[in-house]
């Protein structure tokens, strides 16, 4: 017989062992081949987006302000030497009048398009109905989603929003799915005249060009001379880029994670191969005393490992393929994109396959040179102790470390940044640290925890910490696998918790209100809106809010209009450079505020102008009179604060979008309600800050549930381990067990001895994992800047992982207590 | 003496001497009664027309066929015999480790031959003492705790210490209490594998080849230990060797072949063991 079917009858012979460490690679490569596989659908997700966005389109020229570019300025693109087709649209957002199945109150975006150089340009299809045909016609084109969730169809009445009150429109079509706007899918494609008169807008929110070969750069400096507005450029790889970007944190740590399940994976293999090795030992030795060659003797274990890394990997890509269905949505849910998994992705399940096997077979190298140094002579002893095979080095599972580390920077998403590849790197280094650190805590910890269940199970919990001393290196790699996992639950608990604290914490610090009130067109001044609202009973103040961008140096910037005085009397704001009095200077005009992001990434400090093109003559020159901690949420990042001189009279902001509502104290229960009803009555939509705060926590949540549910994989694993480790235990006793059944053990005492094995691995397990979990923590928090909102001691994660540390190993502890109870005692005293 | 005029009494007195409440009489597991036997040399172990049979895959193994014996209280009895003669098998029906496929093991009146697994692990935790052939300490135990471990097992905790010193004096191993097996020497570890035999001062102590992976010297300290138990304390002894040296210790060798009782020899009790005499009664009848 071959050594490849020695070996491989071998693996045969212990089928739960094998069935186990299959099981552990396969979950490695099933979390990484789900993350590569969502990886490659967000980016599918992301160039369907812009496809549906931009379609053929080269280049895209948006305006600024709300009302868009100019009928000018629409010429002066149109007519740019090198523009070959154009097609100008009206994006906006409004609420519907009602809903034919009672609908919902959520807003919907509108594009207002010229079907004849639109359609050149989109390719716009159609789930059922008919395409628009003329510019001026009352018609519309609904996405599906709308259509589902207000009840519409071909034929219905659809009812919108303007500026000049509700406009009428039939439905003649359907779009499937979300349409091609990315967000919540509820959008509708109207003529684009229609769109202009309900909106009362001249010109168009931005204007799709196609471009003759080679003209960009012509295009583009044409323009920059001929335009007498604001405006951005974005080509279609500008826009990809911006949407993957929303992508890249997210993708970083699901690959953080599917790293350090593939790292626990790689415990349990080194742990079963030495096993192996050990237990063969005799074996091992009479192939050596027959002639066998040390490269034989490796090659012995190397196929072994070879064999469950295959198996192992062919059923990881399967598993990681239902993964990846099953997380889809939560993913899309998390980036906002719509990410849709039918296959798994060949590149992700090719590369998965490949670093599991590469694991397993790096893995195995310290057990196959173990086997090959077996002396004959000491294997062929009657009675078999051989330490320096039994034990493998702890020095290797740093080399495994850094290898597994070596080849996740090399799988690393491209999209994610290189600072998440370097927080990556961070956690593995505090992961190896206490890992290395483990055999020391081992003795220790295991005799002062295991002292409660000593005073009443002694000669049980002498025997079981006997157990975990007797190897120390098969309990390191246990009770680390463990501890990695545990610990990982707990950070990225932490994290949450910290995320969700800042979160909130920003809220607080930034919105003057108890409400904010809502619209989805400016209110101007005149309107009289902010007047109503500050007349419902118990209002103590009302603060408008007007989100525009602007341009500073090429880039769009997001910026807001307040009213600094109200802030200011209201205690928002945290300033960090600047006096506070500059909050209140900004209603005279020529300042701003930045949030410290901004300023740093600008470079700006207090004191320095920064120059904002108005059009192509003049510009607004504000003057930085203070940096804050925290600024207004923008539509991309934190807005840049100016007064509402500044906005309204010289960068064209129409009106708020939004109104801080203040209560007057103990108020809030009487004049919440009050204050709702007037805001529906304006079409506004009025949110405590609680619930704001709820919606937040739920995003988090489901950002988070997806990586906590990766790491309980990890947590899984380890279990696995727990039980082959056990079950090993149990194999070498089966003489002890055996004699101490003869001299009157009952087979109960037998069980609870490896019960409260398992028992102490998880208490020494939770304990340390609770430690390294809130020094990883600390780690990711204070890398992603959230350290100064921790949000507390993370009890409740080190609870979810205390409760899984000792759950989990109890159950694994049930087959090899089980079969430790029903050894042979005959059986056992022949045992050799 | 004989082994008909075993010093049970003497056994009896000694015990009570040391420590009287252990001799209080303990409840006998509940088995069915077995006819009674002659009271001037009622056996406290005996096998009635025994057989076991194991099933090896299609093939049916025989390793005892009808064998019948008796051991009185106080005798050491060896059974001897090559190997695969079913002596160890016989042990183990004797001491409860397992099951007669027909007939009947006698312990001390009570029929053990169908036992459940508890009342199995009761016999065995207050009745018999087993050493058996390889060493069979605790390795994480020191020789205190591995001698005192079935009272660790079965939770008593009284007047535990005085009775541990005792066999350790008896072993002679004063002065080793706080040493792990690993600090002993192979002898020394068997002697102490006799200690935790005879702590719990059993009816019946059952050894499967002790002396086997001992060389001269050590063997001859442990038979002599065991003997001294014999004849000190009346403990009875039951063992199993293929070595006559061995087998010379003992009041009465059964020789075992092929699962048959094929010769009784009686040496009775002498000081001086010498195996001369036993192998010139096994070459009389061609052993």
């Amino acid at each position: 017989m071959g050594i490849d079917r020695l070996a491989w009858r071998t693996l045969a012979s212990r089928p739960l062992r094998s069935l186990l460490t299959i099981a552990g690679i396969a979950l490695g490569v099933a979390v990484l081949c789900a993350s590569l596989t969502l990886g490659a659908a967000l980016d599918a997700a992301v160039d369907r987006t812009v496809r549906d966005m931009v379609g053929k389109a080269d280049l895209r020229v948006s305006g600024f302000v709300e009302s868009g570019l100019s009928e000018s300025a629409i010429e002066a693109v149109t007519s740019s030497e090198g523009v070959v087709d154009a097609a100008p649209v009206v994006e906006h957002r409004t609420f519907l009048s009602s809903a034919p199945g009672g609908g919902t109150a959520d807003a919907i975006t509108v594009l207002g398009i010229d079907p004849t150089s639109y359609l050149r340009l989109h390719d716009v299809p159609l789930a059922a109905g008919i395409m628009l045909d003329r510019s001026d016609e009352p018609v519309a084109l609904v996405s599906q989603a709308l259509a589902d969730e207000d009840g519409y169809r071909v034929g219905s009445r659809l009812s919108i929003l303007g500026a000049r009150g509700v406009t009428e429109l039939r439905i003649v079509g359907i779009l499937p799915g979300f349409g091609p706007v990315a967000g919540t899918g509820r959008t509708a494609i109207i003529p684009i005249d229609v769109a202009r008169a309900a909106f009362g807008i001249a010109g168009a929110s931005h204007v799709d060009l196609q471009l003759a070969p080679g003209s960009l750069t012509a295009v583009t400096s044409h323009l920059a001379a001929r335009m007498t507005e604001p405006y951005v450029l974005a080509a279609p790889a500008d826009i990809a880029a911006n949407l993957r970007a929303s992508s890249a944190s997210f993708q970083g740590t699901a690959a953080l994670v599917a790293a350090i399940v593939l790292f626990v994976g790689a415990f349990l293999i080194v742990n079963t191969l030495s096993m192996t090795v050990g237990e063969r030992a005799r074996e091992v030795g009479l192939l050596r005393a027959a002639g066998a060659t040390r490269s034989q003797l490796s090659r012995f274990v190397f196929s072994g490992a070879l064999a469950l890394g295959a198996i192992g990997a062919g059923l990881g890509v399967l598993t990681g393929w239902a993964m990846a269905m099953v997380m889809a949505g939560a993913v899309s849910d998390a980036t906002g994109l719509s990410a849709a998994v039918d296959a798994v992705d060949p590149a992700g399940a090719i590369t998965a396959a490949l670093v599991g096997i590469g694991i397993t077979i790096l893995a195995a190298i310290e057990p196959a040179l173990a086997a090959a140094h077996i002396s004959p002579v000491e294997a062929l002893r009657n009675r078999l102790d051989l330490p320096q095979v039994r034990r493998g080095r702890l020095t290797w599972i740093a080399a495994i470390f850094v290898i597994v580390a070596a080849l996740a920077m090399l799988a690393w998403p491209p999209v994610a940044a290189a600072s998440s590849a370097g927080r990556a790197l961070a956690v593995y280094a505090v992961l190896l640290v206490a890992t290395m650190l483990t055999p020391f805590a081992v003795r220790p910890l295991a005799r002062l925890l295991g002292y409660p269940v000593s005073l009443v199970l002694r000669l049980e919990a002498s025997l079981a910490r006997g157990s975990l001393a007797r190897d120390r290196s098969r309990t390191t790699l246990t009770l680390g696998s463990l501890m990695i996992g545990l610990a990982m639950i707990v950070a990225l608990g932490w994290s949450a918790q910290a995320a969700r604290a800042a979160a909130f914490a920003w809220l607080e610090d930034v919105v003057p209100g108890d409400e904010v009130v809502t619209s989805i067109r400016p209110i101007g001044p005149d309107e009289g809106v902010e007047e109503e609202l500050a007349a419902v009973p118990g209002v103590a103040r009302v603060t408008p809010i007007g989100s525009f961008d602007i341009a500073f140096r090429g880039m769009r910037l997001d910026a807001a209009a307040v009213v600094g005085s109200d802030f200011f009397d209201d205690g928002r704001l945290t300033v960090i450079s600047g006096d506070r009095a500059a909050i209140e200077a900004l209603d005279a005009g020529v300042s701003a505020i930045l949030p410290a992001t901004v300023a740093t990434r600008l470079g700006l400090a207090v004191g320095d102008t920064m120059q904002i093109p108005v059009d192509a003559t003049r510009q607004l020159d504000l003057r930085v009179a203070a940096i804050v901690e925290r600024s207004l949420p923008g539509t991309s990042g934190e807005a840049v604060l100016v007064g509402w001189s500044d906005a309204a009279s010289t960068l064209g902001v129409a009106g708020a979008d939004a109104f801080a509502v203040r209560f007057l104290p103990g108020a809030e229960a009487l004049a919440a309600p009050g204050l709702r009803a007037t805001a529906k009555s304006l079409a506004l939509e009025a949110n405590p800050i609680e619930r704001i705060q709820g919606a937040v926590a739920e995003a988090l949540a489901r950002v988070f549930g997806v990586f906590d549910a990766l790491a309980f994989v990890a947590v899984i694993v380890a279990a696995l381990g727990i039980v082959n480790t056990l079950t090993m235990g149990v194999l070498e006793r089966v003489r002890e067990i055996g004699l101490l059944r003869a001299i009157g053990m009952s087979r109960r005492q037998a069980m609870r001895m490896v019960v409260v094995e398992a028992a102490i691995l998880g208490v020494v397990g939770v304990v340390l994992g609770a430690a390294a979990g809130i020094a990883v923590g600390a780690v990711l928090l204070q890398l992603g800047g959230g350290l100064s909102h921790p949000g507390g001691v993370p009890l409740l994660p080190i609870g979810v992982a205390a409760v899984l540390g000792l759950v989990l190993p109890a159950i694994a502890a049930l087959y090899p207590a089980r079969a430790a109870a029903r050894v042979s005692i005959v059986e056992a005293l022949h045992f050799d | 003496m004989t082994s008909e005029t075993r010093p049970h009494a003497q056994r009896i007195a000694f015990t009570a001497a040391l420590a009287p409440e252990l001799t209080a009489p303990r409840a006998a597991p509940p088995v069915e009664p077995v006819a009674a036997l002659e009271p001037a040399a009622a056996p406290i172990l005996a096998a009635r027309e025994v057989t076991k049979r194991y099933e090896l895959g299609r093939t049916t193994v025989e390793a005892l066929r009808g064998v019948s014996m008796a051991v009185a209280p106080g005798e050491f009895v060896a059974l001897m015999g090559p190997s695969g003669s079913g002596k160890s098998t016989l042990l183990q029906l004797l001491g409860g480790l397992d099951q007669p496929t027909t007939g009947a093991v006698v312990f001390e009146g009570n029929d053990i031959s169908h036992l459940t697994d508890a009342q199995a692990t009761k016999l065995r935790r207050e009745r018999t003492g087993f050493v058996f052939q390889a060493f069979n300490l605790i390795p994480l135990l020191n020789v205190r705790e591995n001698i005192e471990l079935p009272f660790t097992i079965a939770g008593w905790s009284k007047d535990v210490r005085d009775r541990v010193r005792q066999v350790i004096e008896l072993v002679e191993l004063t002065g080793k209490e706080n040493h792990r097996p690993d600090q002993l020497s192979a002898g020394e570890q068997q002697r102490v594998a006799v200690a935790r035999a005879l702590v719990t001062r059993p009816s019946v102590l059952l050894a499967d080849e002790p002396t086997g992976n001992l060389d001269y010297t050590n063997s001859g300290e442990l038979l002599d230990a065991l003997w001294r138990s014999c004849e000190q304390v009346g403990q009875t002894i039951v063992l199993v060797t293929h070595d006559a040296r061995a087998a010379a210790y003992a009041d009465r060798v059964l020789v075992i072949g092929d699962g048959r009782i094929e010769e009784e020899i009686d040496l009775g009790r002498r000081p001086d063991h010498s195996a001369a005499p036993l192998i010139a009664r096994l070459a009389k009848v061609g052993l």
